[in-house]
């Protein structure tokens, strides 16, 4: 009977265990979920930092090669009365399109195109996909919205097509630093160089806000779930 | 006659001189420059400069202080030297005087003709211009749509007239035209100056000499490098090297068809004094390269004090100033741009 009523006993007890067992798998399910998220949180944080460091570094560079491109070149061919300020298409253009986020948020998703302007029906673009939640909390349509020319297709081999882009980005170069004239030293095209640089950087950092601010909403909400548990 | 202008030159020459020997005392030492390095703000390096002979310049200027302005000032402490200097010469020491200027002159036109190109406003244009270089008609330039207008309108009546006749097209003025006009005007110039010098004979001939084809020598390679990567040809290139000087002719030849920094050593270090500043630089290198070729004409403008009865001293003194005014302006953007760690890398002491 003792025997009997300690089987029975046992029984019991295991299947409590997993009854209990049940109850906690979603809940660990949901801590796993939180950890990811937090996790995700402080990996974009980081990389925001990195790339704010990286962004001051590369302007204190541009800065320090225009300065040194003056005094090599002269102040009378390096200043600012000697900018263009007839119409032209902008070299560089910023395209907005939509992009739904595993089918809870729509975010915009913004593409930097450099050397962006029309050049006898081609041009040449390099492009910055990058995800930015900068419109996040506002509505409406998300038109595709940029300055400058829409991009054209081509029809090139693919293996022409890298040499080409690369001649007709450096011919683009070339010709905005024209406006300080043809032979310009090699600081002022480092100048160049690192400005451009700080545009792509720019776009980057506000990707990762965007990613920032996305995983800060997916830990709060998190949060939230977790103190409805309770 | 080389030799005998101890017995002459002072009757004309020995004020101006002893002025100018006067000026070149108070260029700044190592220690001014030492001093100006450590300053944290731009109002310390006001401060600084209040002690000397730029103070005056400066002293009515309001914080908060900025880059230009301080650049600006200085050198309109070397534009009252100059009209000094000039108001009291006679020839052939005025004429050799206004040829120190031409340089600034050709650098405004282009400055005004590029500027007009870009639908910029010519007042703004004029206040950008270095005043050593301006003439009573230099607004007119914005009228002018090709080269030959801009000889015919307005610069046949200035001291450029005669180097434009190597450049007179009808073609628009466009960026490269532009460019191709500002080189060959200035090796027209050069040409000139040494022509003009050799005349004048003596010391002077002989320090000239030197200083102009170094110079010529600077430029052709500054010409070169800028050159690399362009729409300029080999032989626009070789078009815009002036026709004296150490590498003339046969090593614009070989400059003509380099195609990037290293060909350029390869060429240069084949010319001993020139083979020093090259031999300063890492393979690949261009950044030093404009402070090792300052290096090497401070040198030599220091060294045409050494002697005396010539006029080079003047030439000299001009230069020495745009030099320092030159250090002025990165020390300034260094400290501005709160970068003291490089402020080194392009200063250049003069004693």
């Amino acid at each position: 009977m003792e025997e009997e009523k300690k089987e029975i006993d046992f029984e019991i007890g295991m299947k409590q265990n997993q009854e209990l067992k049940l109850e906690e798998e979603p809940q660990q399910q949901q801590k796993q979920v939180g950890d990811e998220h937090v996790l995700r949180f402080l990996d974009s944080v980081d990389n925001y930092l990195t790339l704010f460091e990286s962004l001051s570094c590369t302007l204190r560079q541009g800065w320090l090669e225009l300065v040194s491109a003056r005094h090599s070149m002269g102040a009378s061919r390096v200043n600012s009365s000697l900018l263009d300020l007839k119409v032209h298409s902008a070299s560089t253009s910023l395209q907005v399109t939509p992009d739904i986020v595993d089918s809870m948020e729509e975010q915009p998703h913004f593409i930097l195109r450099k050397w962006g302007s029309l050049y006898d029906g081609k041009c040449s673009y390099e492009d910055q996909n990058s995800k930015v939640d900068g419109l996040q909390g506002k509505s409406g349509s998300p038109l595709p919205r940029h300055r400058g020319k829409p991009q054209l297709s081509e029809e090139i081999s693919p293996k022409q097509a890298p040499l080409m882009v690369d001649d007709q980005v450096q011919k683009k170069r070339s010709r905005s630093l024209s406006v300080f004239g043809t032979l310009v030293s090699p600081q002022l095209r480092a100048a160049q160089l690192s400005f451009e640089t700080a545009l792509e950087t720019l776009v980057e950092i506000a990707n990762m806000r965007s990613t920032m601010l996305s995983t800060f909403n997916g830990v709060h909400k998190e949060l939230g779930v977790a103190k409805e548990i309770r | 006659m080389y030799g005998f202008e101890a017995l002459t030159f002072n009757i004309h020459g020995g004020y101006l001189e002893a002025i100018v020997r006067g000026h070149r005392s108070g260029l700044f030492t190592a220690a001014d420059y030492n001093n100006l390095c450590q300053c944290e703000t731009l109002d310390d390096i006001k401060m600084h400069l209040s002690a000397t002979e730029y103070g005056p310049y400066l002293q009515n200027e309001p914080s908060p202080l900025h880059t230009t302005t301080i650049v600006e000032k200085c050198t309109l402490k070397l534009v009252d030297e100059y009209k000094h200097m000039l108001c009291q010469a006679t020839e052939p020491l005025s004429t050799f005087l206004e040829y120190c200027r031409y340089g600034h002159m050709i650098d405004n036109v282009v400055l005004i003709v590029t500027g007009t190109l870009h639908e910029r406003d010519v007042q703004e244009l004029l206040e950008k211009c270095h005043p050593l270089g301006m003439f009573d008609s230099i607004a007119s330039l914005a009228v002018a749509q090709n080269m030959r207008e801009l000889y015919r309108l307005v610069l046949v009546d200035t001291p450029l007239a005669p180097y434009f006749s190597e450049c007179i097209t009808s073609e628009d003025l466009d960026d490269m035209n532009i460019e191709i006009m500002r080189n060959t005007l200035y090796k027209a110039y050069l040409e000139d100056f040494n022509r003009f010098c050799q005349k004048l004979g003596g010391a002077t001939a002989e320090i000239m000499s030197d200083l102009l084809a170094f110079e010529a020598d600077r430029r052709a390679v500054n010409i070169t490098i800028n050159s690399i990567g362009t729409e300029l040809t080999r032989d626009d290139r070789k078009k815009l090297y002036s026709n004296f000087g150490l590498l003339y002719p046969y090593g614009h030849e070989e400059l003509a068809v380099c195609e990037d920094l290293d060909q350029v050593r390869g060429v240069m270090e084949k010319y001993p004094p020139y083979q020093s500043i090259f031999s300063r630089l890492s393979y690949g290198e261009s950044q030093l390269l404009d402070k090792a070729f300052y290096e090497e004409e401070v040198k030599r403008l220091c060294l045409a004090f050494e002697q005396q009865f010539h006029y080079a001293v003047f030439f000299a003194y001009i230069r020495l100033r745009e030099q320092e005014i030159r250090n002025l302006m990165w020390i300034s953007e260094c400290v501005a741009q709160n970068q003291k760690s490089r402020v080194h890398d392009s200063v250049v002491f003069i004693f």
